[in-house]
C-alpha cells in the first residue's frame, strides 16, 4: 500500500499499529473544518477495543452501550437494530455483549460497536467499568414496567458517575407496542428525560418502531457534539497564537483514524 | 509615450512597449497589486473617533513584487472600519481632499500607544508600504531611492489611488520612509529625517517651529497659527525604595529542620526577579497653540506636573524568572529522559551479584512451582532486596542522590501511617477508610476527573508533587530514581505484610484517575484481600473450625512464594469471609433439621442425572434473609449468600478484556463463547446461593437475582382460592441456556471455598512488576497530569488574592484546554508544552500584578475609594498597553508616581550631579538641571506634533493641511513630516 509521507512520526506508527487499513493518512490531513468533530469522535474511542482484526474497513468508530433495568428489551433491542430480527426472548445477557453495524455520515463510515449490558443488580459493577469508554448511551426503560422507570434517575447517575463528561445519552421507552400494559405515560417520559437533559424515544423492538431513528439521532447528536466541543475550544487553546493554532487542531485526530 | 512613435498603424496587433523596461515592469505591478487590493478611486470613511486607532482593529495583506531580481514586499496596513452608508454622498463631494490628506490634521489619535510607526508619526487610517523582502536588504543609493519613489508617483497617478505609498530606504533598524499621496488638485509628500545626533537647534520646541516654518515655506504674513501637540515621556527604572520581596528559596533551609511535610505537599509560586521592569510615565500637552507656551534652549513651560494629561506605561522584564514554570518546565523535561532506574542509580556495578541470587532463587521456584511461571516474582524481590542492600553500600562509598533526611521527610509525608506502622496494620485502614469519605462535591476537588489525574489528597497526587520538587532541588533525575525505588519497595513491603497503602480510595481503581493511580489501587485491593484472607486464617485455626487445617496449608502456600497457580488450592486459600463466617457458625444449629433436602435440589434444575453432588445438609456461607422471601419448596427463608467480590480491574486490563471479548466476533457462536468467558461470576453466585440455601431451585436464585425473570400471577384454583402462582419468565425457560447450564453445573460451595474469581497474588505481583519497571520518563507521563492538576490549583489560588478578570478567564481556558490534552492516553509533547506555557504566563501575570501593587501602595490606601481607584488602575496597566492617569499629576494616581520619581531623583541624583553637569553638553539637562534637584530626571522621549493649514506652494494656491512630526530620544532624532501642495495652481 503506497503511504505518502507523513510529517509526523507518530502518524505511521499508529497506521503500523492498525494493520490491515486501506486509508492512507494524507486523507485525514485533508479533512475539512466541519468534519473535525468526526474526526475528534474516533480519536476519543482509540481507548478501546479498536484492534479488531475484522472489518477494518470504516473511517470512524464510536462505542455505544445500551443499559437499563433488566429485561427492559435491551438485547432484543439492539438484535433489532443490527440484524433486523426480532426473538421474544432472548437469553437473559451475562455480562456484556456487543453487536457492529456500519452507518453512513457525511460520507465517511461509522462503525458503531454497541454494547449489550446485563441490566441485573450484580452486574453493575462489572458494566460501569465500559463507561468510561463508551461515547453514547442508550438508558432504555419498559413502559410495562414502572420499577424500571423508576430506576433511570440510578442509571443517569452512575452514567455521570462513571462515564466521560460529553458522553451523550438518549432516554427510550421500550415495548410501546404494548399499549394495553402501558405503566408509565409518554408525558411523564418525556419529563423526565427533559429533567435529566436527555433526548426521548419512545420505541418498539418488537414492532421495529424508532429503533433506527434512536441510534441515528444517538449518532448525529455525537457528531455534533464532538464538532462544537471543537469549535468552542479553538479560542481557548492559546488566545495569541491562534493562527498556527487553527491548522494546528485538525492535526491530532487523524492520528486516530481508522487508517 | 511608445504608441505615438508608430505613425502608420497597419499592424492590426498593438505591441505594449510600455512594460518593456524592468522600471515599467515594477510600476505596472504596483499598479496591479493596488487594483487587486482595490485601493483604487475616492477613499471614503468617517472621521476617526477618539482613540479609535488603540480600541479598532488594524489588519495587514501582503504581497510580493520585484524590481529586476530585487524583491519587494509590498504591504497594505489598515484600520478595520465598518463600511460608511453614507458612500454614495460623498462620491458626490468632488475635489475634496483625500481622506489620508485629512487625517493629518486630525488630533483625536495622537500618540497611539500602539500603532505602527508610520502611523503614530503621521496620522494615518491606511497606507501602503514597499520594502526591500529580505531582511538585510536595503536600499541605499539616492538614485535608487529617486527611482523607488518616481515609481510610486507614477503608479499613484495612473491608477488614481488616494492611499498614501510609502518606500522604505536605507537599513531597515532606521524606519526610514518616503512617500507620497495624491489627489485631485493635491500631491503630499512624505518625507523624513533621522539623524543618531541632535542638533542643538531642534532639542526644544521654538528650533522645531523655526525648521517647520521654513519647511512650510508659506508666503503669507502673518502665518497662520500652529497647533502643537507635545510629549514629554519619563522612565522609573529605579524602584529602590519597593525592593523585590521574594528571594529564591533557600534550598538549604529546605532541607534543615524546617522541612514540614507540607513543604513538599505544595508548589511553589512566583517570580525571583521583578516581573516590572520600567515605569514610563507620558506628560502630554494634546492641544497647544504656538505663543501660549515658552520652550526654547535656557527656558521652558513645560513642567511635566502641570501637564493636562498624564498616561502610564509599564515594561514587563522578559520571561522573569518564575518559580512555579520551573517546576513545571523541569519535570516536562523528566519526560524525554531515556535512562531506566537502574541505569541511573548505577545497576551495573553490582549486576554480578545480582545475578548470582537470581540464578539461586531461580532453582528454588523450579523446586516450589512445577507449572512454569510467568513472573519470577522471587526472584524479582530478591533482586530489588540485594539492589537496595547495594545502594545502602553504595551510599556509604559515595554520595547517594537523596540524602537519607529528606528520603526520610518525604516518605513519613507520603505515608503518614509509617510511624505506628509496626502497631498494627489498624491505623492504615483508618486512615483509608477516612479517605473514602464522600469527597467535598466542590469543583476544584473533582477536578482530578477532567485532568485524568489523581484526587488532591491522594497518595498518587502527593507522590507527584514530591518527585517535583526532588527533580528541582534534590538530585534531578537521580533523585526522581532514587525516591520511585525506595517507593516501589516500600509498596512490596506493604503488600508482603498486609499493610494497606494510605491515601488511596477503597474499592475497586478509579477510571476517572491516572492509571498509575489505578495500579496503585489496584495493589490496596489485593492487600486487603489477602490481609482479610491472612486474618481469616488465623481466626479459624483459634477456633479450631474445619476450615482450620486446610487455612493452615494455604498460609504455607502463600508465604513460601505467592503461587499464581491456584487451581488446585480450590477450597483452601478462599478465607477472606471469615468475619462474618463465624457469626454463621453459631447458626449451625438452628438450620440442623434441614436433613435431606439436598435431594431437592434437583428437581425444578432440569437434568437430574448431573446432581452428583453430594448431601448438602448444612448451609453454609449465609449473608441475611432476604426480606421475607421463602424458598418455593422447603418454604425456609431464602438467604443471600455471601459472595466473591468480582474482579477490581484498571484501565488498561479492561482494555485488554474487551479486545478480547470483541476478537470474538458478533456471530451467535462468538456471543455465547462471551457470556461463557463471563459466567464464572454468575457460576460462583449460583454455588453460593446453593451453599447458603439447601434445597433451592433456579426459581429461588431467579427470584434474588434477576426478579423480574420470575412471573407471579394469581390463579383461581379448583377450590376456588386466589392462589399466587410463579414460574420462569420465558427467556429463563429456553433448553439449555447458559442460566439453566450453569445452575446445573453449580455445586453448593460457599464463596470462601471456592476457586478465587480474582486471584490477588496474581494481580499484586504484575503491580509491582509493571511500578518496578517504571523508568523516570514513564513515572513523570504518568504523573503530570497530577503535577497540572497541582499547578492549576495552585494559580487558581493565587489569583484568588488578587483577583484578576482576565486571569480567571486565562485560567477556565487552561481547565478545558488540559482536559482535552489529558484525556489522550498519550497527549503530545507540544500541546503539553503549551498548557505549560500558558500557566507560566497566568504566574507572570499575578507576579506582575503583585508587583505593581507593592508599587503602587495600593495595600496602605486608607481611603476605600482610593483604593478601589488604585485597583483598578493598577489592572488596568497589567492589560492595556498604555493607561492613562486620571488626574494627571493631581490624581491620587498622580501624586504616588510623582512620588515614586522624586524618590528615584533623590537617590540618584545627588551624588553623580556634578559629574554629570559637567559631562552632559546637551543644553536639556542643564536647563533642567538648573534648580534644585527636579522632581524628574530629563525626558527620554519627546515628541511634538506641529499642524497648520496654509496654501503651498503659492499664496494663491489652496489652503491645505501640514504635518510635522518630531521625536527626540538620547540617540536618535526623527522628524517626520508631510506637506501638502496644491498641483492645480502653482
Amino acid at each position: 500500500m503506497p503511504r505518502p509521507a507523513s510529517p509526523r512520526g507518530d502518524v505511521i506508527r499508529v497506521c503500523n499499529r492498525r494493520g490491515g487499513a486501506r486509508r492512507c493518512c494524507s486523507c485525514c490531513r485533508r479533512r475539512r473544518r466541519r468534519e473535525r468533530g468526526l474526526e475528534m469522535a474516533s480519536a476519543t474511542d482509540s481507548r478501546y477495543g479498536q484492534k479488531e482484526s475484522s472489518d477494518q474497513n470504516f473511517d470512524y468508530m464510536f462505542k455505544i452501550l445500551i443499559i437499563g433495568n433488566s429485561s427492559v428489551g435491551k438485547t432484543s433491542f439492539l438484535f433489532r437494530y443490527a440484524d433486523d430480527s426480532f426473538t421474544p426472548a432472548f437469553v437473559s445477557t451475562v455480562g456484556i455483549d456487543f453487536k457492529v453495524k456500519t452507518i453512513y455520515r457525511n460520507d465517511k463510515r461509522i462503525k458503531l460497536q454497541i454494547w449489550d449490558t446485563a441490566g441485573q443488580e450484580r452486574y453493575r459493577t462489572i458494566t460501569t467499568a465500559y463507561y468510561r469508554g463508551a461515547m453514547g448511551f442508550i438508558l432504555m426503560y419498559d413502559i410495562t414496567n414502572e420499577e424500571s422507570f423508576n430506576a433511570v434517575q440510578d442509571w443517569s447517575t452512575q452514567i455521570k458517575t462513571y462515564s466521560w463528561d460529553n458522553a451523550q445519552v438518549l432516554l427510550v421507552g421500550n415495548k410501546c407496542d404494548m399499549e394495553d400494559e402501558r405503566v408509565v405515560s409518554s408525558e411523564k417520559g418525556r419529563q423526565l428525560a427533559e429533567h435529566l437533559g436527555f433526548e426521548f424515544f419512545e420505541a418498539s423492538a418488537k414492532d421495529n418502531i424508532n429503533v433506527k431513528q434512536t441510534f441515528e439521532r444517538l449518532v448525529d447528536i455525537i457528531c455534533e457534539k464532538m464538532s462544537e466541543s471543537l469549535d468552542t475550544a479553538d479560542p481557548a487553546v492559546t488566545g495569541a497564537k491562534q493562527g498556527p493554532q487553527l491548522t494546528d487542531q485538525q492535526a491530532p485526530p487523524h492520528q486516530d483514524c481508522a487508517c | 509615450m511608445a504608441a505615438d512613435s508608430e505613425p502608420e498603424s497597419e499592424v492590426f496587433e498593438i505591441t505594449d512597449f510600455t512594460t518593456a523596461s524592468e522600471w515599467e515592469r515594477f510600476i505596472s505591478k504596483v499598479e496591479e497589486v493596488l487594483n487587486d487590493w482595490k485601493l483604487i478611486g475616492i477613499s471614503s470613511g468617517k472621521p476617526l473617533e477618539k482613540g479609535v486607532y488603540t480600541t479598532g482593529a488594524w489588519e495587514e495583506k501582503s504581497d510580493e513584487i520585484s524590481f529586476a531580481d530585487f524583491k519587494f514586499s509590498i504591504t497594505h496596513h489598515y484600520l478595520v472600519q465598518e463600511p460608511s452608508d453614507k458612500d454614495g454622498k460623498e462620491e458626490l463631494v468632488e475635489d475634496a481632499l483625500p481622506l489620508p490628506v485629512q487625517d493629518l490634521l486630525c488630533m483625536n489619535n495622537d500618540f497611539p500607544p500602539r500603532a505602527h510607526c508610520l502611523v503614530r508619526w503621521y496620522g494615518l487610517r491606511e497606507f501602503v508600504v514597499i520594502a526591500p523582502a529580505a531582511n538585510n536588504d536595503a536600499v541605499l543609493s539616492e538614485s535608487k531611492c529617486n527611482l523607488l519613489l518616481s515609481s510610486i508617483s507614477i503608479a499613484l497617478g495612473n491608477t488614481g489611488c488616494q492611499v498614501p505609498l510609502f518606500v522604505q530606504i536605507h537599513h531597515k533598524w532606521r524606519r526610514m520612509y518616503v512617500g507620497e499621496c495624491q489627489g485631485p488638485g493635491v500631491r503630499t509628500d512624505f518625507e523624513m529625517v533621522h539623524l543618531r545626533k541632535v542638533p542643538n537647534q531642534y532639542t526644544h520646541l521654538s528650533g522645531l517651529l523655526d525648521i517647520f516654518k521654513s519647511k512650510i515655506g508659506c508666503p503669507l504674513t502673518p502665518l497662520p497659527p500652529v497647533s502643537m501637540a507635545i510629549r514629554l515621556t519619563y522612565v522609573l527604572q529605579d524602584w529602590q525604595q519597593y525592593f523585590w520581596p521574594q528571594q529564591p528559596p533557600d534550598i538549604d533551609a529546605l532541607v534543615g529542620g524546617e522541612v514540614g511535610g507540607l513543604e513538599f505537599g505544595k508548589l511553589p509560586f512566583g517570580a525571583c526577579e521583578d516581573p516590572i521592569s520600567e515605569l514610563h510615565l507620558a506628560t502630554t500637552w494634546p492641544h497647544l497653540t504656538e505663543g501660549i507656551i515658552v520652550d526654547n534652549d535656557v527656558y521652558s513651560d513645560l513642567d511635566p506636573l502641570q501637564a493636562p494629561q498624564w498616561s502610564v506605561r509599564v515594561r514587563k522584564a522578559d520571561n522573569p524568572q518564575c518559580l512555579l514554570g520551573d517546576f513545571l518546565t523541569e519535570f516536562f523535561k523528566l519526560c524525554r529522559r531515556k535512562e531506566s532506574t537502574d541505569e541511573i542509580l548505577g545497576r551495573s556495578a553490582f549486576e554480578e551479584e545480582g545475578k548470582e541470587v537470581a540464578d539461586i532463587t531461580h532453582a528454588l521456584s523450579k523446586l516450589t512451582e512445577p507449572a512454569p511461571v510467568p513472573i519470577h516474582k522471587l526472584s524479582v524481590t530478591n533482586m530489588v532486596h540485594s539492589a537496595k542492600k547495594k545502594i545502602r553500600k553504595r551510599r556509604g562509598v559515595d554520595e547517594s542522590p537523596l540524602n537519607n533526611e529528606v528520603l526520610n521527610t518525604i516518605l513519613l509525608f507520603l505515608f503518614p501511617d509509617a510511624a505506628d506502622k509496626l502497631a498494627d496494620g489498624f491505623e492504615s485502614r483508618t486512615s483509608t477508610s477516612a479517605g473514602n469519605n464522600p469527597p467535598p462535591e466542590n469543583e476544584d476537588y473533582n477536578l482530578f476527573s477532567q485532568f485524568k489525574s489523581a484526587p488532591s489528597d491522594s497518595l498518587t497526587y502527593k507522590l507527584a508533587l514530591c518527585l517535583c520538587m526532588i527533580n528541582f532541588y534534590h538530585g534531578g533525575v537521580k533523585g526522581v530514581a532514587h525516591l520511585w525505588q525506595e517507593f516501589v519497595l516500600e509498596m512490596r513491603y506493604r503488600w508482603e505484610n498486609n499493610y494497606l497503602i494510605p491515601g488511596l480510595a477503597n474499592g475497586p481503581p478509579d477510571l476517572r484517575c491516572c492509571l498509575l493511580h489505578q495500579k496503585l489501587q489496584m495493589l490496596n485491593c489485593c492487600i486487603e484481600r489477602k490481609k482479610a484472607r491472612d486474618e481469616g486464617k488465623r481466626g479459624s485455626m483459634s477456633d479450631c473450625s474445619p476450615g482450620g487445617t486446610s487455612g493452615d496449608t494455604g498460609k504455607g502456600a502463600d508465604h513460601s512464594g505467592e503461587n499464581p497457580d491456584k487451581d488446585k488450592e480450590v477450597g483452601k486459600s478462599w478465607e477472606s469471609w471469615s468475619d462474618s463466617e463465624e457469626e454463621f457458625f453459631e447458626c449451625l444449629s438452628d438450620t440442623e433439621d434441614l436433613k435431606g433436602n439436598g435431594q431437592e435440589n434437583g428437581k425444578k434444575g432440569g437434568a437430574k442425572e448431573g446432581n452428583k453432588e453430594p448431601v448438602n445438609l448444612k448451609p453454609e456461607g449465609r449473608l441475611h434473609p432476604h426480606g421475607k422471601l421463602t424458598l418455593l419448596h422447603p418454604g425456609e427463608p431464602l438467604y443471600i449468600p455471601i459472595t466473591q467480590e468480582p474482579a477490581p480491574m484498571t484501565e488498561d486490563l479492561l482494555e485488554e478484556q474487551s479486545e478480547v471479548l470483541a476478537k470474538l466476533g458478533t456471530s451467535a457462536e462468538g456471543a455465547h463463547l462471551r457470556a461463557r468467558m463471563q459466567s464464572a461470576c454468575l457460576l460462583s453466585d449460583m454455588e453460593s446461593f446453593k451453599a447458603a440455601n439447601p434445597g433451592c431451585c433456579l426459581e429461588d436464585f431467579v427470584r434474588w437475582y434477576s426478579p423480574r425473570d420470575y412471573i407471579e400471577e394469581e390463579v383461581v384454583d379448583e377450590k376456588g382460592n386466589v392462589v399466587i402462582k410463579g414460574e420462569l419468565s420465558a427467556r429463563m425457560k429456553i433448553p439449555s441456556n447458559m442460566w439453566v447450564e450453569a445452575w446445573e453445573t453449580a455445586k453448593p460451595v460457599p464463596a470462601r471455598r471456592q476457586k478465587r474469581l480474582f486471584d490477588d497474588t496474581r494481580e499484586a505481583e504484575k503491580v509491582l512488576h509493571y511500578l518496578a519497571v517504571q523508568k523516570p520518563a514513564d513515572l513523570a507521563r504518568h504523573l503530570l497530569p497530577c503535577i497540572i492538576h497541582a499547578a492549576v490549583l495552585k494559580v487558581k489560588e493565587e489569583e484568588a488574592l488578587e483577583d484578576i478578570s482576565s486571569v480567571k478567564k486565562i485560567i477556565k481556558q487552561i481547565i478545558s484546554h488540559s482536559s482535552k490534552v489529558l484525556r489522550f492516553p498519550n497527549p503530545e509533547d507540544k500541546k503539553l508544552e503549551e498548557i505549560i506555557a500558558q500557566i507560566m504566563s497566568v504566574e507572570a501575570i499575578i507576579a506582575r500584578a503583585r508587583s505593581l501593587k507593592a508599587k503602587f501602595g495600593v495595600e496602605k490606601c486608607e481611603n476605600e475609594e482610593e483604593k478601589e481607584d488604585l485597583q483598578r488602575f493598577v489592572n488596568c496597566l497589567l492589560e492595556q498597553p498604555e493607561v492613562s492617569v486620571i488626574g494627571a499629576g493631581r490624581g491620587p494616581a498622580g501624586s504616588i508616581i510623582h512620588k515614586l520619581f522624586v524618590n528615584a531623583q533623590r537617590v540618584s541624583a545627588v551624588p553623580p550631579l556634578d559629574e554629570e553637569l559637567r559631562r552632559s553638553g546637551s543644553s536639556e539637562e542643564r536647563r533642567l538641571n538648573m534648580g534644585a534637584v527636579s522632581d524628574f530626571p530629563p525626558p527620554t522621549g519627546r515628541e511634538v506634533i506641529l499642524r497648520t493649514t496654509v496654501p503651498r506652494p503659492a499664496p494663491y494656491s489652496k489652503p491645505l493641511p501640514q504635518r510635522m512630526y518630531s521625536v527626540l530620544t538620547k540617540e536618535d532624532f526623527r522628524l517626520a513630516g508631510a506637506f501638502s501642495a496644491d498641483t492645480t495652481f502653482f
